[in-house]
């Protein structure tokens, strides 16, 4: 049996893009990937807008049916439950807060003999993990919404288009805070492509990955 | 201040708690739910109120209820919950009553689906409700403006004692991009009028029935004094490279980001194009588009739904230039779509 990882948070703290570069990621290595979009809670900037891309590089991807893709209803593919139960690697894009956390309470049992990671992704500059307060609270309330524990933390400290190399090293610090006192390792910093160089010179101790965005429009 | 990494909804839930907003009333409806969600969240932080009300109409006549007694208040839905809210939009203007109505907007008519659209440019601007009545209707093209705008629908609202309604894509409001966060709003407008507690003066009325005819037809021509006054004042437009334009495209929202770069890549290839972005919807800033008459040939209405704005084209341009259309529904169309329509629209009109 190959590896679950499950990338949870907040609203908008880049769950989505991580998980679509994660899974392309382990395409290169594995046969059977299956990323598996479990956005219950919002049906915009989903991974199943990216159907196309994943099945040119050989990943399954589990989604609501095409007519119900903007079905404003909450839907788990149901394959979801098969797939748990086979040989493969499979990546999970959860929907935000513990409303999108909860479809693990059903799932949890279906993958109790695989191991997994559930990595909580953290940007300090969106609203509500602006302190560790909000942060701890909202990793309990996904823990126990999922009956899962986190695993390890993913630092994804931007500010969009306007995110530069110092904006980066000052969020990355508070979340390597949020961390110590969580009691969680920080699994890796995600970072856009072009800034990969320049962030690798900071030597910040952590483990860097390049990611491309996917779902934002080419023009913003 | 630092910056802080905001969806639109977020920004405009935010922006209204900057205002002094601490009341808000609402029904959940996609994909507008992040406000509510945002200020659940956010208004028991600073001693507000956030209520899920039983259905549209209950949340818009709450809104009624608050700004009667003089309390900054908003509410917030999507296409088909705005249409419900239309008998309560209706008492609240006529009864002068300040608030904010949020709609980020989705594709209709009926249910019709959840993807972005300026659809309701009509129900917004011509008088979704009953009455002779307007609006006032701004409309942000940034997540930064979604907070911004907040901030000058309510002082608009107080100024002019009058609903104001905030009208954005439902894609403006899922979307993310950094926000500066604005100072809070201290100072506030007397509110005299308000229902709120008649010791040791005469009581206060918030009434809208005006049986008697003479007093019903006052009452509209206050109204409509009051309506002369917004035009005469609050016209806003944004202008981009219409000084020399024999082509000037009209967008509004988050639309007008799009038709910016289209415009700029029309220009490399030669074609005169300018843009006028309408920022009030109502009062529609007819002034900006007849200024362009010096040079423009003609003009192309641009607009997410089967073409609603271009009536307001028309009539500012009043017959003096040919106004052509191009629209799509669901769909925030890609700058070089738009270049197309541009070019289209140019060799139509001989001008390439």
């Amino acid at each position: 049996m190959g590896s679950v990882t499950i990338f949870a948070g907040g609203f908008g703290s880049g769950k989505t893009e991580t998980a679509l570069n994660c899974a392309l990621e382990l395409s290169r290595y594995h046969k059977r990937v299956v990323l598996a979009d479990l956005d219950l809670v919002n049906p915009y900037f989903c991974s199943r807008e990216l159907e196309q891309t994943l099945h040119e590089h050989g990943i399954k991807l589990l989604a609501p049916i095409e007519q119900l893709r903007f079905g404003d209803v909450p839907q788990v593919p149901s394959e979801v439950v098969g797939y748990l139960g086979m040989d493969n690697e499979m990546v999970f894009d959860v929907g935000g807060d513990e409303v999108g956390a909860c479809v693990f309470g059903y799932l949890r049992s279906y993958f109790a003999s695989r191991t997994y990671e559930m990595l909580l992704v953290v940007n300090p500059f969106r609203p509500f993990a602006e302190t560790l307060e909000k942060v701890a609270g909202l990793k309990a309330a996904l823990e126990k919404a999922s009956r899962l524990n986190f695993t390890g933390i993913v630092s994804n400290p931007n500010l969009a288009v306007e995110t530069d190399i110092d904006t980066i090293v000052a969020g990355h610090r508070r979340v390597e805070e949020y961390a110590r006192r969580l009691d969680l390792p920080v699994k890796f910093l995600v970072v856009e492509a072009d800034l990969y160089g320049p962030l690798q010179q900071k030597r910040l101790g952590v483990t860097l990955k390049p990611i491309r965005l996917y779902l934002r429009p080419e023009w913003l | 201040m630092a910056k802080v990494l905001m969806k639109g909804n977020e920004a405009l839930g935010e922006g209204a708690v900057i205002a002094g907003c601490r009341y808000f009333f609402g029904y959940p409806i996609t994909p507008q739910s992040e406000v509510a969600e945002y200020l659940a969240r956010r208004l028991p932080q600073v001693e507000g109120v956030f209520l899920q009300a039983e259905s549209e109409l209950a949340a818009i006549n709450m809104v009624y209820g608050g700004a009667a007694a003089g309390a900054r208040v908003m509410t917030g839905s999507s296409g088909p919950g705005i249409s419900l809210k239309q008998e309560g939009i209706s008492f609240i203007a006529e009864a002068e009553l300040p608030c904010v109505i949020a709609n980020i907007s989705r594709g209709g008519p009926g249910l019709g689906g959840i993807q972005p659209a300026q659809s309701d440019y009509f129900q917004a601007c011509k008088g979704g409700g009953h009455g002779d009545y307007h609006l006032m209707v701004l409309a942000p093209s940034s997540v930064q403006e979604m907070m911004d705008f907040a901030l000058l629908a309510f002082d608009l609202a107080d100024k002019y004692r009058t609903p104001v309604m905030i009208m954005s894509e439902g894609m403006l409001g899922q979307m993310m991009e950094p926000v500066e966060v604005r100072e809070p709003v201290t100072e506030q407008y007397a509110k005299p009028w308000a229902t709120n507690g008649c010791a040791g003066r005469k009581p206060n009325i918030v009434n809208t029935l005006h049986l008697g005819v003479e007093e019903l037809e006052e009452r509209n021509r206050h109204l409509f004094r009051k309506y002369a006054e917004i035009q005469a004042r609050e016209k806003r437009a944004e202008t981009m490279l219409t000084k020399d334009a024999e082509l000037v495209v009209v967008a509004f929202g988050l639309l007008s980001r799009v038709v910016k770069k289209a415009v700029i890549e029309a220009r490399k290839k030669g074609i005169k194009v300018g843009l006028v972005r309408p920022v009030t919807l109502w009062p529609f800033p007819d002034e900006h588009i007849r200024e362009c008459l010096e040079t423009a040939k003609m003009f192309l209405s641009i607009e997410i739904n089967m073409g609603q704005m271009i009536e307001d084209v028309r009539l500012a341009v009043n017959g003096q230039a040919p106004v052509e259309f191009y629209g799509r529904i669901g769909v925030v169309p890609s700058p070089r779509e738009v270049e197309e329509a541009i070019m289209a629209a140019a060799e139509k009109g001989g001008l390439v």
